[in-house]
């Protein structure tokens, strides 16, 4: 194979059978259980990266379902997501991610900077309560229930939650272990067309785990509980800073122009 | 937490639980049957990136049980390495490798650039055979057999085996779906100390699957059979040619 075509057929490793195929990343039926909790603002402060503003001490801890996920198959996840601020807009920074299955896991990390890692997660109804667990190896680190469809959620709140963006923290080394990619991603999810939103009782409980540690960002509140069906589109990100190179960063963002 | 801080932590994604650790990655008690066959040369010349240039039409189909691996855990592996030539030097080109462990396969593309997917190898000894196989889903990919330790081999022929370099093609996209990283690297095992090497009658038998396209490569013949224990540290990588400057 000759140089130049390697640069032109390249995508993702390997290069003949890559992990995952170009987008759009289309997911239908997409299932959210999210449970938002109160923890400690020291813990948070700890994990939030600058230029991003913490704004409350808040976490959402989240199970979603995949049945039908364009290029990446069925599967499910779980992980903890932290309301932040960038620039005056509010959003999402994704602080941890636990997936089943190889193709989001890769094109996650290396596409967009998803910090995910495979696992045992599950969303499934158990009689009357909706079941959101995560098991790493043979420990369970994370368990979540909520009545099912008790109430009917404000769809229009739902969908401006939904259209917030998400903020990733993309690291990838260098052959020689030094950091090659460190950056701040932005990414937004598109052509949202909601199915269905459910309040109701929640609860949520951490456990500690050394490579799974969902139970450092302790829960001390749950503040609320949210079931929610989507059909949506992953966009792909754009990078927003540039930790090795703030000054050029900030010209290319017109953001902070 | 600063932005000096973050950068000065970042080594893998997550920041503050990373995927894998920093080395060195030192493997002790690696156990390879490596099954050599002759395949198509047009086949592999279509698959082996310039520079490197193809050496033979050969392919090793490697089945590693790696129980004691520092910073990665207890996994197995299977890969299809194609013989190859660098500046004149013979070494390994990995075409394609499946774990079943995160922290490899994440660190194993991050780092150097393994070709590595998620799947079900499996390497163990079944009464008088040794028995490799790879299973994705469930579907049956790869099966490897050779008889058990028949024929002692000189150790020194195993260590010269595993100080070839190997080669892998680094690929990592941009935010945007564009390239950012398409480079070959090439990689060393060292303080080697092999603890074992046998020869034997050997098979490989591969199926066709869409993600696991182990079998495009086909089996015209078996040319030899190797098992062999070692300790080892994989080294990290240097690039050798970057496609995109």
């Amino acid at each position: 194979m000759r140089a130049d075509e390697v640069c032109k057929a390249e995508f993702a490793m390997p290069l003949h059978n890559p992990s995952y195929p170009l987008g759009p990343y289309r997911f239908v039926d997409r299932e959210y259980l999210i449970i938002t909790y109160r923890t400690d603002r020291e813990a948070l402060e700890r994990v939030v990266p600058p230029p991003l503003e913490l704004v409350d001490p808040i976490v959402k801890y989240e199970f979603i379902r995949m049945p039908n996920s364009t290029g990446f198959g069925a599967y499910t996840e779980s992980g903890q997501v932290i309301p932040v601020r960038f620039n005056g807009e509010t959003g999402g920074f994704v602080h941890a991610m636990f997936l089943d299955d190889d193709p989001p896991i890769a094109g996650g990390r290396e596409l967009w900077g998803f910090p995910k890692k495979l696992a045992t997660p599950s969303l499934r109804v158990e009689r009357d309560t909706l079941v959101g667990t995560l098991d790493y190896g043979p420990v369970r680190v994370a368990t979540g229930t909520m009545g099912y469809k008790h109430r009917a959620a404000c769809e229009r709140t739902v969908t401006e939650s939904l259209a917030e963006p998400g903020f990733l923290l993309k690291i990838i080394p260098h052959v020689n272990g030094s950091a090659r990619i460190c950056e701040l991603v932005r990414y937004h999810l598109r052509d949202v067309r909601l199915k269905g939103a459910w309040t109701g009782p929640g609860a949520l409980s951490l456990e500690p785990h050394a490579l799974a540690p969902v139970a450092d960002l302790p829960v001390l509140e749950v503040l609320s509980c949210i079931h929610l069906v989507a059909d949506l589109t992953l966009s792909l990100g754009e990078v927003i800073y540039d930790y090795h190179r703030p000054p050029l960063a900030l010209e290319r963002n017109p953001w902070t122009a | 937490m600063s932005a000096d801080a973050v950068l000065k932590a970042a080594f893998a994604m997550p920041l503050h639980s990373p995927s894998y650790p920093v080395g060195p990655y030192r493997f002790v008690d690696r156990e390879y049957v490596i099954v050599s066959y002759r395949t198509d040369r047009e086949i592999l010349e279509q698959l082996v990136p310039e520079p490197l240039e193809l050496a033979e039409p050969i392919v090793k189909c490697e089945f590693i049980r790696m129980p004691d691996s520092t910073g990665f855990g207890a996994y197995q592996g299977l890969a299809q390495v194609i013989s190859v030539r660098y500046a004149g030097e013979l070494g390994g080109y990995t075409h394609a490798m499946y774990l079943d462990a995160h922290a490899p396969i994440a660190g194993g593309r991050e780092l150097w650039g393994f070709p590595q997917k998620l799947a079900r190898p499996a390497l163990s000894v079944e009464r008088d055979t040794m028995v490799g196989t790879l299973n994705c889903g469930p579907v049956k990919v790869a099966v490897g057999t050779m008889g058990y330790k028949h024929k002692a081999i000189a150790t020194e022929a195993a260590r010269t085996f595993l100080a070839e370099p190997g080669f892998v093609l680094k690929i990592i996209p941009d935010v945007d779906g564009s390239p950012r990283i398409c480079e070959l690297v090439r990689y060393r095992l060292r303080d080697v100390r092999v603890k074992g090497a046998w020869t034997g009658p050997g098979s490989l038998s591969l199926y066709p699957h869409a993600l696991a396209p182990v079998a495009d490569i086909p089996v015209r013949e078996i040319l030899s059979s190797v098992h062999l224990i070692a300790d080892l540290t994989l080294e990290l990588g240097e690039v050798v040619h970057d496609y995109m400057a």
